[in-house]
């Protein structure tokens, strides 16, 4: 074989390349924005909806021509990063995006697994970052650099107790939590201090656990029974919020049952069924008869999607216009991307009655969580999820 | 010479054979310090023109990992990764094992009469220079090669149980969990406080006080492995995994329910110690050390064990002294690992070792061969980057990675490169002997 092949070989190469290359130049100036979503893992459906929210929303920008800033328009780019629901990919995706891909704020992670590390990378990185529906305290804890789009469950828990008591006036409370799951057990625990403040101390008169993946709870439910709770408190997820329900009224409670904005998925009432009836959860937004800009987010994305969106969908678009407003009231966009990113964290920290579609939000300077509403939603006889009431801190 | 084989018939080959026989002798001559040269040089030119290259060829940045995600993510753009990677790493490296080669034989030859840790440790400084080099175009790839040195140190650990000890052990995962917990409790309660009243030290101390740190990880890691060994060690093959299985879900269970640790919250905020040397430093260690174990008459007793315990037995092997230390040694330094990874993603909970992580960790040890310390490097080098490679590929890439395991098990059924000794003095040594080097285009008459 000879010396002259390989060269010609090598040589052909470099020019087909070059040639090819020189098509995808001469890029505009735009803006990138970075998802970081579990698109595969443990929470497919999560990631899914936050994917679909992203486009649906980066459609709608660019359609209008681009985002204007200062009077003049950007186009928008997002770059979405599978994070696989797994810790150490959350991290590694957030680390791409802020240092290879250059984004200006990134989106994500949703559960405060990954948004706990992820946090601390976009923080250290000094990187705009909100997260959608991380709860954890952690997750902004003494990081400037890291908001969130949704309500805390120190907030949610005590928003609980305080609407059974004025609802219902009941005095005595059952609790049904995983415990190896962090957020119904963070919640489960806010939730009790919140009811023995208004109560007095023994008020929660069965506080019973469960881990992950378990599917019978009649010894806990039975226990329930027996202690005379007048309502059960069960911050689960939908699969097995659907088997507690069943499984209580089998066993012959028949008193409420609340829930939290875990329940607020669209499987809970396939699976559920009539158990589930008639029951209250609070979460971030209620789909049925919602007005407005809601509205208008709901119908579209059903249209494009065929279901009606979750509270992940609806918090994630929350999370992009917020991001939206920051840059708007950032003014101008220099190029200069540490300076961006310091003006765009400046601005989202400064956010004040923001009208998203779960609510409206108020930030304070030196936290990254939002003073917002929550909404207390009854499933109707229909199983539609409908607004009750609102709970304001 | 082995890669000769092909050429041994008299006929000429034709295509592509003849091209890949010529390729494999070219490069055949090489030895590791020419290779490392070629890497060194590559990473050099790419923090010269990387940066400037990418832009004129209509990237925005250098491409990470060679251009993968890029070209999986932006079909468009093919081309000018590929380019890149042409200019930067392929025609450098080539040139440099074509041109130096007499030279690099040279060199190692001179180097292999100098005492062996010497020679061990001028090639170790090459490989880290050229790591430095790398990972300082981009922060992700630094964070892709400390997860990666991590996993070499996992999966050496438990190829030592399952590959030289032929046990099928489940509880790597807790070990990695005591490990890392116990790593992070010293360093978060020493350095940083928060929720722990420990006595804060200066900052200063940190990087000294995290080797003792990490060390407690896998002494504590060991600790647990005890706890395991007593009862299953009286058991063999499935019991064995099906204890070791138990173990991992009862450390799982222990943290998610040890509520000053964070319990399934997570524990977070441990300082930044985990740097790239430092990584780098314990993953040399922990090879160095673990080859060394292997070879020794402990590691000659473990294959006796693997092979016929009974016999082994009756040859005055003491088998339950042996897989006891063995057992013990491997959680060890699974407990180091876990350690070193708390510190890099800086945060830990409960769920990270799970199923998942256990799932992974054997699939590396199985990828890269049993029984082999160049294996489980391969394996764990190959898994990390083909994951982090094709992760744009969302849901592909659950398809494709299984599909690969299976069919190198098909192919291979003891993993890539199993049962192969790590002999240093042949990895270090020239190729050929500096007088009969140059013999261009003329087949080798074997």
């Amino acid at each position: 074989m000879g010396k002259t092949f390989k060269f010609t070989l090598i040589s052909l190469i470099i020019i087909i390349a070059f040639l090819m290359s020189s098509c995808g130049q001469a890029t505009p100036q735009t803006i990138k924005i970075g998802v970081n979503a579990p698109l595969t893992g443990d929470i497919p459906k999560v990631g899914e909806g936050s994917k679909y929210a992203a486009e649906m929303w980066l459609e709608e920008v660019n359609g209008a021509g681009g985002l204007e800033i200062g009077g003049k328009k950007y186009q928008v780019e997002l770059v979405i990063e599978d994070n696989e629901s797994k810790a150490e990919s959350a991290v590694a995706a957030n680390t791409k995006m802020i240092t290879q891909d250059e984004v200006l704020i990134i989106i994500g992670p949703q559960a405060s697994k990954q948004a706990v590390p992820a946090g601390q990378v976009a923080n250290d990185n000094s990187t705009p970052m909100i997260s959608p529906w991380s709860t954890n305290p952690n997750t902004t804890l003494d990081r400037p650099w890291v908001f969130r789009a949704c309500f805390l469950d120190d907030f949610q828990g005590p928003a609980v107790a305080n609407f059974v008591t004025d609802e219902f006036g009941f005095t005595k409370a059952a609790v049904l939590y995983d415990i190896a799951s962090d957020y119904p057990k963070g919640l489960a625990e806010f939730f009790k201090s919140a009811w023995e403040g208004l109560h007095g101390a023994g008020s929660v008169v069965a506080y019973e656990s469960f881990t992950t993946k378990d599917t019978d709870f009649s010894a806990q439910l039975t226990k329930i029974r027996e202690s005379g709770a007048e309502f059960l408190f069960t911050p689960q997820y939908y699969n097995e919020v659907a088997l507690i329900a069943q499984q209580a009224h089998q066993l012959g409670f028949d008193s409420p049952i609340m829930g939290s904005d875990s329940w607020g998925s669209a499987e809970l009432v396939p699976l559920c069924g009539e158990d589930c009836y008639g029951q209250f959860f609070t979460t971030h937004y209620a789909a049925a008869g919602a007005t407005g800009a809601t509205k208008a987010f709901i119908d579209a994305y059903t249209e494009k999607h065929g279901y009606v969106p979750d509270d992940v969908a609806a918090l994630t678009w929350d999370a992009f216009n917020l991001a939206k407003q920051a840059m708007q009231d950032c003014g101008t966009i220099t190029g200069d991307i540490a300076a961006d990113r310091t003006c765009v964290k400046d601005a989202l920290s400064k956010v004040t009655g923001f009208e998203g579609i779960t609510g409206t939000m108020t930030f304070t300077p030196g936290s990254g969580d939002p003073s917002k509403c929550a909404v207390i939603v009854k499933i109707n006889d229909k199983g539609e999820f409908t607004f009750y009431k609102q709970s304001c801190p | 010479m082995k890669s000769t084989i092909d050429n041994s018939s008299p006929t000429p080959r034709k295509g592509i054979r003849r091209y890949w026989s010529s390729f494999r002798q070219f490069f055949a001559q090489t030895p590791l310090l020419g290779w490392l040269f070629g890497l060194l040089l590559a990473s050099i030119l790419e923090n010269l023109i990387g940066y400037s290259l990418a832009r004129t060829i209509g990237l925005s940045k250098p491409p990470v990992l060679f251009g993968v995600d890029i070209a999986l993510k932006t079909p468009h753009l093919l081309p000018s990764s590929l380019l890149y990677d042409l200019v930067i790493y392929i025609i450098p490296i080539v040139l440099v094992v074509r041109f130096l080669t007499p030279l690099a034989n040279r060199l190692a030859a001179g180097l292999l009469r100098s005492p062996m840790w010497l020679s061990a440790l001028v090639h170790m400084a090459l490989l880290y220079a050229t790591l430095y080099l790398w990972t300082n175009v981009n922060d992700y790839r630094a964070l892709v090669s400390k997860l990666m040195m991590v996993s070499i140190i996992i999966t050496l650990s438990l190829n030592v149980v399952n590959g030289y000890m032929g046990e099928f052990s489940c509880s790597h995962p807790g070990f990695i969990a005591l490990g890392a917990y116990i790593a992070s409790l010293v360093t978060v309660g020493l350095f940083v406080g928060g929720d722990f009243g420990f006595i804060l030290l200066p900052k200063f101390l940190a990087p000294f006080v995290f080797p003792v740190a990490l060390i407690l990880g896998g002494a504590v890691a060991a600790l647990g492995a005890l706890l395991v060994a007593f009862p299953s060690f009286r058991t063999r093959g499935d019991y064995l995994a099906i204890i070791s299985l138990a173990f991992m879900f009862i450390v799982k269970s222990l943290f998610e329910n040890l509520e000053p640790l964070g319990g399934a919250r997570g524990f977070g905020n441990q300082p930044n110690l985990a740097t790239l040397p430092v990584v780098f430093i314990w993953t040399m260690l922990s090879i160095w050390i673990i080859n060394n174990f292997v070879q020794s008459t402990m590691g000659k007793a473990l294959n006796a064990v693997r092979d016929n315990e009974l016999a082994a037995d009756a040859m005055t092997v003491d088998t339950r002294k042996t897989k006891m230390v063995t057992f013990l040694f491997a959680a060890f330094w699974a407990g180091v690992a876990g350690g070193l990874f708390a510190h890099v993603i800086r945060y830990v909970n409960p769920g990270t070792f799970g199923l998942q992580k256990l799932a992974e960790v054997l699939a590396m040890v199985y990828f890269g061969g049993l029984n082999s310390v160049i294996g489980s490097i391969v394996g764990a080098v190959g898994y990390n980057l083909l994951s982090e490679m094709l992760r744009p590929l969302e849901l592909l890439k659950w398809i494709i990675i299984p599909l690969l395991l299976i069919l190198v098990m098909i192919f291979r059924p003891t993993g890539l490169i199993a049962f192969r000794e790590f002999d240093l003095r042949k990895i270090l040594q020239p190729k050929v002997s500096p007088k009969i080097e140059e013999v261009e285009n003329v087949p080798p008459a074997s």
